[in-house]
Protein backbone atom coordinates (compact mmCIF):
# COMPACT_ATOMS: atom_id res chain seq x y z
CA UNK A 1 0.00 0.00 0.00
CA UNK A 2 1.84 3.29 -1.05
CA UNK A 3 0.55 6.95 0.01
CA UNK A 4 1.46 10.44 0.27
CA UNK A 5 1.22 13.03 3.45
CA UNK A 6 1.10 16.02 2.56
CA UNK A 7 1.68 19.41 4.65
CA UNK A 8 2.82 17.67 7.84
CA UNK A 9 6.11 18.37 9.41
CA UNK A 10 8.68 16.25 12.02
CA UNK A 11 9.45 19.54 14.09
CA UNK A 12 11.47 17.98 16.99
CA UNK A 13 13.01 14.34 18.12
CA UNK A 14 14.39 13.57 21.63
CA UNK A 15 15.72 10.38 22.39
CA UNK A 16 16.16 9.30 25.66
CA UNK A 17 18.58 6.52 26.87
CA UNK A 18 19.38 4.87 30.44
CA UNK A 19 22.80 6.47 31.77
CA UNK A 20 23.40 3.22 32.71
CA UNK A 21 25.47 1.59 30.52
CA UNK A 22 27.26 -1.87 30.13
CA UNK A 23 30.27 -3.15 27.75
CA UNK A 24 30.11 -6.78 26.10
CA UNK A 25 33.71 -7.43 27.33
CA UNK A 26 32.39 -7.58 30.79
CA UNK A 27 29.31 -9.33 30.09
CA UNK A 28 30.30 -11.92 28.22
CA UNK A 29 31.31 -14.52 31.06
CA UNK A 30 27.54 -14.62 32.04
CA UNK A 31 26.90 -15.92 28.66
CA UNK A 32 28.39 -19.15 28.70
CA UNK A 33 30.87 -17.73 25.95
CA UNK A 34 33.81 -19.08 25.59
CA UNK A 35 36.50 -16.76 24.92
CA UNK A 36 36.72 -17.45 21.63
CA UNK A 37 33.27 -17.99 20.68
CA UNK A 38 32.79 -14.31 22.68
CA UNK A 39 35.60 -12.90 20.50
CA UNK A 40 34.03 -14.41 17.00
CA UNK A 41 30.04 -13.32 18.11
CA UNK A 42 31.32 -9.72 19.11
CA UNK A 43 33.54 -9.29 15.38
CA UNK A 44 30.38 -10.83 13.75
CA UNK A 45 27.78 -8.40 15.09
CA UNK A 46 29.92 -5.60 15.66
CA UNK A 47 29.11 -5.58 19.62
CA UNK A 48 30.29 -3.27 22.34
CA UNK A 49 27.66 -1.83 24.51
CA UNK A 50 24.33 -1.48 25.24
CA UNK A 51 21.78 0.99 27.57
CA UNK A 52 19.86 -1.25 29.55
CA UNK A 53 17.30 0.55 32.33
CA UNK A 54 17.17 -0.30 36.20
CA UNK A 55 14.24 -2.53 36.84
CA UNK A 56 12.43 0.39 38.13
CA UNK A 57 12.35 2.13 35.09
CA UNK A 58 9.68 1.77 32.47
CA UNK A 59 9.72 2.70 28.57
CA UNK A 60 6.82 5.62 29.60
CA UNK A 61 9.63 6.78 32.27
CA UNK A 62 12.11 7.37 29.41
CA UNK A 63 9.82 9.03 27.31
CA UNK A 64 8.35 10.93 30.31
CA UNK A 65 11.90 11.98 30.62
CA UNK A 66 12.27 13.31 27.08
CA UNK A 67 9.01 14.80 27.02
CA UNK A 68 9.63 17.01 30.40
CA UNK A 69 13.12 17.76 28.71
CA UNK A 70 11.21 19.62 25.71
CA UNK A 71 8.82 21.40 27.89
CA UNK A 72 11.54 22.54 29.82
CA UNK A 73 13.68 23.96 27.10
CA UNK A 74 10.11 25.85 26.13
CA UNK A 75 10.12 23.57 22.64
CA UNK A 76 6.38 22.57 23.28
CA UNK A 77 4.11 24.03 25.44
CA UNK A 78 1.52 21.85 27.21
CA UNK A 79 -1.28 23.12 25.55
CA UNK A 80 -0.14 22.38 21.95
CA UNK A 81 -0.38 19.02 22.85
CA UNK A 82 -3.67 17.87 21.14
CA UNK A 83 -2.67 13.57 20.74
CA UNK A 84 -0.61 11.43 22.72
CA UNK A 85 0.41 8.45 20.55
CA UNK A 86 2.50 5.89 22.87
CA UNK A 87 4.25 3.45 20.65
CA UNK A 88 5.40 0.75 22.60
CA UNK A 89 5.69 -3.37 23.39
CA UNK A 90 6.43 -3.33 27.08
CA UNK A 91 3.76 -0.39 28.51
CA UNK A 92 3.30 0.09 31.93
CA UNK A 93 0.07 -1.78 32.78
CA UNK A 94 -2.51 -3.60 30.76
CA UNK A 95 -5.26 -1.64 31.51
CA UNK A 96 -5.50 1.52 30.78
CA UNK A 97 -3.17 2.93 28.29
CA UNK A 98 -0.08 4.25 28.81
CA UNK A 99 -0.46 7.40 26.95
CA UNK A 100 -3.44 7.58 29.54
CA UNK A 101 -1.08 7.03 32.37
CA UNK A 102 1.34 9.74 30.81
CA UNK A 103 -1.28 12.47 30.17
CA UNK A 104 -2.67 12.28 33.65
CA UNK A 105 1.40 12.51 34.91
CA UNK A 106 1.65 15.77 32.75
CA UNK A 107 -1.26 17.02 33.65
CA UNK A 108 -2.77 17.89 30.72
CA UNK A 109 -6.13 19.38 29.94
CA UNK A 110 -9.10 17.02 28.99
CA UNK A 111 -9.36 17.91 25.16
CA UNK A 112 -6.27 15.52 24.38
CA UNK A 113 -6.16 11.97 22.23
CA UNK A 114 -4.59 9.17 24.28
CA UNK A 115 -3.97 6.40 21.93
CA UNK A 116 -1.62 3.56 22.69
CA UNK A 117 -0.34 1.64 19.78
CA UNK A 118 1.45 -2.05 20.18
CA UNK A 119 4.14 -2.31 17.66
CA UNK A 120 7.81 -2.68 17.58
CA UNK A 121 10.28 -2.39 14.94
CA UNK A 122 7.94 -0.70 12.32
CA UNK A 123 6.64 1.28 14.98
CA UNK A 124 7.80 5.08 14.42
CA UNK A 125 6.96 5.09 11.42
CA UNK A 126 3.46 3.51 12.43
CA UNK A 127 3.48 6.08 14.97
CA UNK A 128 4.48 8.75 12.32
CA UNK A 129 1.19 7.37 9.90
CA UNK A 130 -1.22 7.55 13.04
CA UNK A 131 0.33 11.49 13.80
CA UNK A 132 -0.55 12.58 10.10
CA UNK A 133 -3.90 11.21 10.05
CA UNK A 134 -4.70 12.40 13.55
CA UNK A 135 -3.51 16.41 12.03
CA UNK A 136 -6.49 16.09 10.27
CA UNK A 137 -8.50 16.99 12.95
CA UNK A 138 -8.53 20.99 13.19
CA UNK A 139 -8.56 20.63 17.23
CA UNK A 140 -5.35 19.18 17.12
CA UNK A 141 -1.90 21.39 16.91
CA UNK A 142 0.44 19.37 17.74
CA UNK A 143 1.15 15.69 18.36
CA UNK A 144 3.38 14.17 20.40
CA UNK A 145 4.57 10.59 19.44
CA UNK A 146 6.38 8.50 22.43
CA UNK A 147 8.65 5.44 21.48
CA UNK A 148 9.36 3.41 23.76
CA UNK A 149 10.93 -0.06 25.21
CA UNK A 150 12.25 -1.66 27.75
CA UNK A 151 13.03 -5.41 25.81
CA UNK A 152 15.92 -6.44 28.02
CA UNK A 153 13.08 -7.12 30.52
CA UNK A 154 11.51 -9.25 28.10
CA UNK A 155 14.39 -11.76 27.94
CA UNK A 156 17.04 -13.93 30.46
CA UNK A 157 20.22 -11.67 31.16
CA UNK A 158 22.42 -14.77 30.21
CA UNK A 159 20.71 -15.32 26.52
CA UNK A 160 23.25 -14.83 24.54
CA UNK A 161 21.58 -14.32 21.40
CA UNK A 162 19.25 -11.65 22.65
CA UNK A 163 20.57 -9.91 25.57
CA UNK A 164 23.65 -8.59 24.24
CA UNK A 165 22.32 -6.98 21.34
CA UNK A 166 19.34 -5.30 23.06
CA UNK A 167 19.06 -2.05 24.75
CA UNK A 168 15.82 0.15 26.56
CA UNK A 169 15.17 3.75 25.42
CA UNK A 170 12.33 6.36 24.33
CA UNK A 171 12.10 9.29 22.09
CA UNK A 172 9.80 12.05 21.85
CA UNK A 173 8.70 13.43 18.52
CA UNK A 174 6.79 16.74 18.13
CA UNK A 175 4.33 16.17 14.53
CA UNK A 176 2.62 19.37 13.43
CA UNK A 177 0.96 20.63 10.46
CA UNK A 178 3.23 22.70 7.53
CA UNK A 179 1.86 25.36 4.97
CA UNK A 180 5.31 23.97 2.69
CA UNK A 181 3.25 20.75 0.76
CA UNK A 182 6.02 18.40 1.93
CA UNK A 183 5.28 15.28 0.90
CA UNK A 184 6.26 12.38 2.89
CA UNK A 185 6.11 9.62 0.74
CA UNK A 186 4.77 6.35 2.58
CA UNK A 187 4.45 2.43 1.52
CA UNK A 188 3.28 -0.12 4.10
CA UNK A 189 2.93 -4.06 4.29
CA UNK A 190 1.99 -6.77 6.56
CA UNK A 191 2.27 -10.21 6.28
CA UNK A 192 0.64 -11.81 9.61
CA UNK A 193 1.19 -15.44 8.25
CA UNK A 194 4.61 -15.01 9.51
CA UNK A 195 3.72 -13.71 12.74
CA UNK A 196 5.77 -16.11 15.29
CA UNK A 197 8.67 -15.31 13.48
CA UNK A 198 8.80 -12.53 16.34
CA UNK A 199 6.62 -13.53 19.46
CA UNK A 200 6.25 -13.50 22.86
CA UNK A 201 4.51 -16.86 23.00
CA UNK A 202 2.88 -16.96 26.58
CA UNK A 203 1.97 -14.30 29.12
CA UNK A 204 -0.91 -12.66 27.49
CA UNK A 205 -4.73 -14.48 27.04
CA UNK A 206 -4.23 -16.92 23.97
CA UNK A 207 -1.50 -18.36 26.86
CA UNK A 208 -2.21 -17.42 29.76
CA UNK A 209 1.06 -17.18 32.55
CA UNK A 210 1.56 -19.93 34.59
CA UNK A 211 4.54 -21.55 36.63
CA UNK A 212 4.92 -23.67 33.55
CA UNK A 213 5.48 -20.71 31.26
CA UNK A 214 8.14 -19.17 33.53
CA UNK A 215 10.05 -22.37 33.62
CA UNK A 216 13.40 -21.65 31.39
CA UNK A 217 14.85 -23.81 29.14
CA UNK A 218 17.94 -24.18 27.03
CA UNK A 219 17.09 -24.04 23.51
CA UNK A 220 20.69 -24.43 22.32
CA UNK A 221 23.87 -23.77 24.18
CA UNK A 222 23.88 -20.37 26.23
CA UNK A 223 20.48 -19.57 25.07
CA UNK A 224 18.14 -19.63 27.47
CA UNK A 225 14.13 -18.69 27.78
CA UNK A 226 11.04 -19.35 28.91
CA UNK A 227 7.22 -18.47 27.20
CA UNK A 228 7.30 -15.19 28.39
CA UNK A 229 10.13 -13.84 26.95
CA UNK A 230 10.89 -13.11 23.36
CA UNK A 231 11.33 -16.00 20.56
CA UNK A 232 12.94 -15.25 17.09
CA UNK A 233 13.73 -16.92 14.67
CA UNK A 234 16.58 -15.56 13.26
CA UNK A 235 16.88 -17.22 10.10
CA UNK A 236 13.60 -16.92 9.07
CA UNK A 237 14.31 -12.65 9.78
CA UNK A 238 17.53 -12.73 8.16
CA UNK A 239 15.37 -13.96 5.26
CA UNK A 240 12.93 -11.55 5.27
CA UNK A 241 15.04 -8.67 5.73
CA UNK A 242 16.67 -10.04 2.73
CA UNK A 243 14.07 -10.74 0.42
CA UNK A 244 10.63 -8.50 1.16
CA UNK A 245 12.81 -4.98 2.58
CA UNK A 246 14.46 -4.15 -0.66
CA UNK A 247 11.58 -4.57 -3.12
CA UNK A 248 10.12 -1.72 -0.29
CA UNK A 249 13.36 0.15 -0.98
CA UNK A 250 13.09 0.21 -4.49
CA UNK A 251 8.96 0.64 -4.59
CA UNK A 252 9.31 3.76 -2.34
CA UNK A 253 12.14 5.58 -4.24
CA UNK A 254 10.37 4.80 -7.92
CA UNK A 255 7.00 6.59 -5.93
CA UNK A 256 8.94 9.32 -4.53
CA UNK A 257 10.91 9.66 -8.08
CA UNK A 258 14.31 9.00 -5.88
CA UNK A 259 17.24 7.27 -6.55
CA UNK A 260 19.99 6.33 -4.21
CA UNK A 261 21.83 9.44 -5.38
CA UNK A 262 19.23 11.51 -4.29
CA UNK A 263 18.67 10.21 -0.69
CA UNK A 264 21.27 11.66 1.52
CA UNK A 265 20.79 9.36 4.48
CA UNK A 266 18.97 5.90 4.79
CA UNK A 267 17.96 5.55 8.08
CA UNK A 268 16.93 1.97 8.29
CA UNK A 269 15.83 0.50 12.17
CA UNK A 270 18.43 -1.50 13.72
CA UNK A 271 18.24 -5.06 14.37
CA UNK A 272 21.89 -5.37 14.10
CA UNK A 273 25.28 -4.38 11.77
CA UNK A 274 25.15 -7.75 10.43
CA UNK A 275 21.99 -7.60 8.39
CA UNK A 276 22.73 -3.76 7.61
CA UNK A 277 25.52 -4.48 6.13
CA UNK A 278 23.91 -7.13 3.87
CA UNK A 279 21.36 -5.46 2.72
CA UNK A 280 23.29 -1.86 1.94
CA UNK A 281 25.09 -4.52 -0.11
CA UNK A 282 22.01 -6.43 -1.66
CA UNK A 283 20.43 -2.80 -2.26
CA UNK A 284 23.72 -1.14 -3.66
CA UNK A 285 23.48 1.11 -1.67
CA UNK A 286 26.79 2.81 -0.50
CA UNK A 287 27.65 1.69 3.30
CA UNK A 288 28.20 5.01 4.76
CA UNK A 289 25.17 6.06 3.34
CA UNK A 290 23.10 3.79 5.85
CA UNK A 291 24.41 3.99 9.41
CA UNK A 292 24.41 1.07 10.93
CA UNK A 293 26.10 1.99 14.28
CA UNK A 294 23.53 2.20 17.24
CA UNK A 295 23.66 -1.78 18.10
CA UNK A 296 26.99 -1.56 18.63
CA UNK A 297 26.35 1.51 20.96
CA UNK A 298 23.05 1.22 22.44
CA UNK A 299 22.03 -2.21 21.71
CA UNK A 300 18.46 -2.92 19.46
CA UNK A 301 15.77 -0.92 21.24
CA UNK A 302 13.06 -1.74 18.92
CA UNK A 303 10.82 1.04 17.28
CA UNK A 304 13.30 3.32 19.03
CA UNK A 305 16.22 2.56 17.00
CA UNK A 306 15.17 5.16 14.23
CA UNK A 307 14.81 8.70 16.29
CA UNK A 308 18.12 7.38 17.86
CA UNK A 309 19.75 6.71 14.58
CA UNK A 310 18.31 10.59 13.44
CA UNK A 311 19.24 12.05 16.73
CA UNK A 312 23.24 10.28 16.71
CA UNK A 313 24.04 10.32 13.34
CA UNK A 314 22.28 13.55 11.64
CA UNK A 315 21.74 15.74 14.53
CA UNK A 316 24.37 18.73 13.41
CA UNK A 317 22.97 18.61 9.96
CA UNK A 318 19.25 18.52 10.74
CA UNK A 319 18.94 21.33 13.44
CA UNK A 320 21.00 23.78 10.23
CA UNK A 321 18.80 22.62 7.49
CA UNK A 322 16.83 19.88 5.95
CA UNK A 323 18.20 16.37 4.33
CA UNK A 324 16.34 14.20 2.18
CA UNK A 325 16.05 10.70 3.84
CA UNK A 326 14.62 7.59 3.43
CA UNK A 327 13.50 5.96 6.71
CA UNK A 328 12.60 2.38 6.89
CA UNK A 329 10.86 0.21 9.51
CA UNK A 330 10.51 -3.87 9.52
CA UNK A 331 10.51 -6.25 11.65
CA UNK A 332 7.76 -8.07 14.56
CA UNK A 333 4.48 -8.62 12.69
CA UNK A 334 5.74 -9.37 10.38
CA UNK A 335 5.40 -5.26 9.40
CA UNK A 336 7.73 -3.41 7.14
CA UNK A 337 6.78 0.55 6.07
CA UNK A 338 9.41 2.85 4.61
CA UNK A 339 8.86 6.82 4.00
CA UNK A 340 10.81 9.15 1.78
CA UNK A 341 10.82 12.47 3.14
CA UNK A 342 12.41 15.78 3.67
CA UNK A 343 13.58 15.61 7.36
CA UNK A 344 14.76 19.23 9.35
CA UNK A 345 15.08 21.50 9.94
CA UNK A 346 14.24 20.80 13.44
CA UNK A 347 13.93 22.80 16.74
CA UNK A 348 15.63 19.91 19.04
CA UNK A 349 17.36 17.38 17.64
CA UNK A 350 19.38 15.34 20.68
CA UNK A 351 19.67 12.52 23.10
CA UNK A 352 19.43 12.86 26.82
CA UNK A 353 20.04 10.54 29.63
CA UNK A 354 17.59 9.63 32.39
CA UNK B 1 29.01 -24.68 -8.80
CA UNK B 2 32.31 -25.18 -7.48
CA UNK B 3 31.88 -27.64 -4.71
CA UNK B 4 36.01 -27.43 -3.31
CA UNK B 5 35.21 -23.45 -3.22
CA UNK B 6 31.83 -23.79 -1.43
CA UNK B 7 33.31 -26.16 1.52
CA UNK B 8 36.29 -23.69 1.83
CA UNK B 9 33.83 -20.76 2.57
CA UNK B 10 32.33 -23.18 4.77
CA UNK B 11 35.29 -23.93 6.86
CA UNK B 12 35.64 -20.14 6.84
CA UNK B 13 32.73 -19.63 8.51
CA UNK B 14 33.10 -22.10 10.78
CA UNK B 15 36.78 -20.94 11.38
CA UNK B 16 37.88 -24.26 10.79
CA UNK B 17 40.74 -25.90 8.28
CA UNK B 18 38.76 -28.20 6.11
CA UNK B 19 35.37 -29.36 5.95
CA UNK B 20 34.31 -32.37 3.34
CA UNK B 21 30.82 -32.94 2.03
CA UNK B 22 30.24 -35.87 4.22
CA UNK B 23 30.61 -34.13 7.16
CA UNK B 24 27.09 -33.90 9.10
CA UNK B 25 26.72 -29.83 9.80
CA UNK B 26 24.97 -30.65 13.22
CA UNK B 27 27.95 -32.12 14.96
CA UNK B 28 30.46 -29.16 14.34
CA UNK B 29 31.10 -27.68 17.21
CA UNK B 30 30.18 -24.23 16.09
CA UNK B 31 27.38 -25.04 14.08
CA UNK B 32 24.98 -22.67 15.89
CA UNK B 33 22.32 -20.27 15.03
CA UNK B 34 24.71 -17.58 14.26
CA UNK B 35 26.36 -20.03 11.84
CA UNK B 36 23.46 -20.37 10.62
CA UNK B 37 23.16 -16.73 9.85
CA UNK B 38 26.57 -16.50 8.12
CA UNK B 39 25.77 -19.56 6.02
CA UNK B 40 22.49 -17.72 4.36
CA UNK B 41 24.82 -14.35 4.15
CA UNK B 42 27.38 -15.80 2.69
CA UNK B 43 25.08 -17.72 -0.09
CA UNK B 44 23.37 -14.69 -0.85
CA UNK B 45 26.24 -12.58 -1.46
CA UNK B 46 28.76 -15.33 -3.08
CA UNK B 47 25.79 -17.33 -5.12
CA UNK B 48 22.91 -14.95 -5.25
CA UNK B 49 20.29 -17.24 -4.25
CA UNK B 50 18.53 -17.41 -1.07
CA UNK B 51 18.10 -20.18 1.46
CA UNK B 52 15.01 -20.22 3.88
CA UNK B 53 14.75 -20.90 7.53
CA UNK B 54 13.01 -24.23 6.66
CA UNK B 55 14.85 -25.23 4.51
CA UNK B 56 18.47 -25.00 6.07
CA UNK B 57 16.82 -26.90 8.80
CA UNK B 58 16.84 -30.02 6.98
CA UNK B 59 19.73 -30.56 5.42
CA UNK B 60 22.09 -33.08 6.99
CA UNK B 61 25.70 -33.16 5.53
CA UNK B 62 28.21 -30.56 4.09
CA UNK B 63 27.33 -31.99 0.57
CA UNK B 64 23.68 -31.84 1.16
CA UNK B 65 23.33 -28.25 1.69
CA UNK B 66 26.47 -27.81 -1.75
CA UNK B 67 23.58 -29.32 -3.34
CA UNK B 68 20.29 -27.09 -2.43
CA UNK B 69 22.33 -24.48 -3.44
CA UNK B 70 22.94 -26.11 -6.62
CA UNK B 71 19.66 -26.77 -7.24
CA UNK B 72 18.88 -22.82 -6.85
CA UNK B 73 21.09 -21.85 -9.06
CA UNK B 74 19.93 -24.36 -11.53
CA UNK B 75 15.87 -22.73 -10.52
CA UNK B 76 17.55 -18.77 -10.95
CA UNK B 77 19.24 -20.10 -14.54
CA UNK B 78 15.93 -21.48 -16.03
CA UNK B 79 14.02 -18.23 -14.66
CA UNK B 80 16.15 -16.13 -16.89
Amino acid sequence: MKTIFKNKKISSIVSVVPKEEYRFDDEYPGFKLTPDKAKRFKKMMSLDRHRIAPPEVCSSDLCLFGLQHLLNEGALKREEIGALVFVSQTPDYFMPATSNVIHGKLGLGHDVICLDINQGCAGFLLGLMQAFLLLEIAAIRKVVLLNGDTCSKQMDKCNRVSYPLTGDAGSVTVIERCEAENPIYTAVKNDGSRHKAIMIPAGAFRTPSTPETLKLHEVEEGVVQNLEHIHMDGAAIFSFTMEDVPPQIDEILSFSGDTRESVEHFLFHQPNPFILRQMAEKMKIPQEKLPNNIVSLFGNCSSVTIPLNIAFNCREQLVKGSSRVCLSGFGVGLTWISMVLDLGPLEVCKIVEL
Amino acid sequence: MNTLEFCQRLADILDIVEVKPENVLGEFEQWDSLAVLSVLAMVDSKYRVTIRANEIRSVVTVGDLAKLVEAKLGEAKQKQ
